[in-house]
């Protein structure tokens, strides 16, 4: 029996390649841009665009491409409900008719569409997390927005709680995991019966883990006053973030794609 | 009827770049009534062979039979074996979540089925197995001191009166009384045809108790057979990254020095030999 071992979003896989080297706030922004990009288009066309974009990132980046889409399969319920949803919902040239059902030509487009850009946005969102470790992701993000800390947004504790909640998402899954073997072991049957009784049979798993949580977070602190932390002022860093002509490069090249992509969505020059 | 686990290879996350062979082609036995020890270090596979005793991993290749009710085949008769063989997983306190310690005893039986009227009884006869008095029955586990959180999570596998009870690291964190404690339960258990399973990775308490080691190591079966095998092998060969149990290292060295002492790992054994030695 296996438990809780498909999740792979939010993963790192290290790797040496270009896209693991780049500085996390290139990429961060990078993929903001990308993300706004794939808003932006409307044809099935650029959508493939951005497909090939991504292949070719993914081939940079060396990962395998069967994990690049994996990333994408905690969101395949959504996708396949939201192009359903507009596959039977939109009005135009029907196509097939069966009872109340009917698909329009306008439809099927609609689905495709809508499939291909939220499946986009996670792989992008995904070929991020699978190429920058949790740590650099936390500080490119501290360092992105730390001209906010002027107006008193918490930009270092921000990154701080990331850190250490992505930092313990392997732990507790590892805990969880115990745990509900652990029951099982004794009997407990987590998937029988009706509602309330499988909400029940939760009891079990959550309490222990509750308890696990509040004692980690308890040490956690010691731990981390012991060694005299107090919050983001006067903070060094053991590896200094570095923009350097790599990283401006790799931004003019996402920001010239991205526009391309654009324009060519939305055929201006014709 | 024994347990049997034959060539059983298993692979976390196969077909993934996370794939990890942990455990590569072990096979061992076991009996009721008989107390076999599974040794080696932290990721040898100890656990992951623990795991499949109890029907929670199925074997990627490889059997495991438990009472002639192979895994993996019919996932209907997991829930029979799990009847059969009771798994305390390390640190079991952290499983503790009832009201009260009886609730959390009864919890095993409850589950398996057991009618309400004998609880009480199974309840009892838990913990008086691990040495804690009927008082105990009505407070909150949450509320006892570490050992005592121990004893209950144990009690309440016991109240269901698997006929294997499989071990993972129990001594973790024990005192030396804690220990020996527990090794005289598993013993008296094992007295009254419980087939215990127990995984360690202290050799020294692993030869003091069983009738069988399997040393694990890397996932491979490095060893597998009685204390007097296991320490013969140790003096022979010495087992890579094994640490060796003091007194099997004074033999050892005793006998490299012309000393016609015994192979053993008990103190009392090699004393009265030295004495007899010096005495000639
Ligand atoms: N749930 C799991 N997912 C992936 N790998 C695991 C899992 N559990 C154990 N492993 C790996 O399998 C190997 C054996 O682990 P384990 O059986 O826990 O060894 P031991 O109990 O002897 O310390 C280790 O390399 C460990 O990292
Ligand atoms: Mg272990």
């Amino acid at each position: 029996m296996k438990f809780l071992n498909h999740l792979t979003l939010g993963q790192y896989v290290p790797a040496s390649s270009i896209v693991h080297s780049i500085d996390p706030r290139a990429k961060i922004i990078s993929v903001v841009v990308v993300l706004s990009g794939i808003f932006a288009v409307n044809r099935i066309d650029s959508f493939l665009l951005w497909a090939v974009v991504l292949f070719v990132v993914v081939k940079l980046s060396k990962l395998p491409l069967s994990m690049v889409l994996r990333s994408a399969r905690p969101v395949i319920i959504l996708v396949l409900f939201t192009s359903l949803i507009h596959l039977f919902f939109t009005k135009g040239e029907i196509i097939f008719q069966y009872g109340f059902l009917t698909i329009t030509l306008e439809g099927v487009m609609m689905a495709v569409k809508i499939g291909l850009r939220l499946v986009l946005l996670v792989m992008y969102a995904g070929i991020l997390t699978l190429t920058t470790s949790p740590t650099e992701l936390a500080d490119g993000l501290e360092s992105i927005f730390s001209p906010l800390k002027r107006f008193g947004f918490p930009a270092h504790e921000m990154a701080m709680m990331m850190t250490i909640a992505i930092r313990f998402i392997p732990t507790l899954l590892d805990e969880t995991d115990r745990i509900v073997k652990a029951q099982i072991a004794r009997g407990a049957e987590l998937d029988q019966g009706g509602i309330i009784k499988r909400i029940r049979s939760f009891i079990p798993i959550l309490v222990p883990l509750f308890v696990i949580v509040f004692q980690r977070a308890d040490e956690l602190a010691v731990a981390m006053e012991s060694r005299n932390y107090k919050g983001g002022e006067g903070r060094t860093r053991m590896y200094p973030l570095v923009w350097s002509f790599k990283e401006s490069i790799f931004m003019l090249f996402t920001i010239l794609t991205t526009l391309l992509i654009i324009l060519l969505d939305k055929r201006i020059w014709l | 009827m024994p347990i049997v686990v034959e060539n059983l290879v298993h692979i976390y996350h196969e077909g993934t770049p996370l794939e990890i062979e942990a455990l590569k082609g072990v096979s061992m036995n076991a009996t009721p009534g008989e107390w076999v020890s599974i040794v080696g270090h932290t990721g040898s596979g100890k656990s992951t062979l623990a795991q499949h005793l109890n029907a929670l991993l199925v074997p990627t290749r490889g059997k495991v039979i438990i009472d002639g009710i192979e895994v993996g085949t019919d996932s209907k008769e997991h829930r029979k074996i799990r009847q059969l063989v009771g798994l305390i997983f390390q640190y079991p306190e952290q499983q503790l979540f009832e009201e009260t310690v009886f609730a959390e005893i009864a919890f095993g039986p409850r589950n398996w089925g057991v009618p309400e009227g004998e609880i009480p009884s199974r309840v009892s006869e838990a913990l008086y197995l691990v040495g804690l008095d009927e008082s105990f029955s009505k407070r909150s586990p949450f509320q006892l001191s570490g050992g005592e959180k121990r004893r209950v999570a144990i009690a309440s596998v016991l109240s269901v009166r698997p006929r294997y009870l499989v071990l993972d690291e129990p001594t973790a964190g024990l005192d030396s009384k804690g220990k020996d404690e527990l090794c005289a339960l598993l013993e008296k258990l094992k007295t009254s045809g419980t087939g215990i399973i127990h995984v360690t990775h202290d050799l020294e308490l692993a030869l003091d108790f069983s009738d069988k080691i399997l040393v694990l190591e890397g996932g491979k079966a490095l060893l597998w057979g009685s204390p007097e095998i296991i320490v013969e092998e140790l003096i022979e060969r010495g087992i890579e990254g094994l640490v060796m149990p003091p007194v099997v290292e004074l033999a050892r060295r005793l006998r490299d020095v012309g000393f016609d002492v015994p192979v053993t790992w008990k103190a009392q054994v090699l004393a009265s030999a030295i004495e007899e030695n010096l005495q000639k």
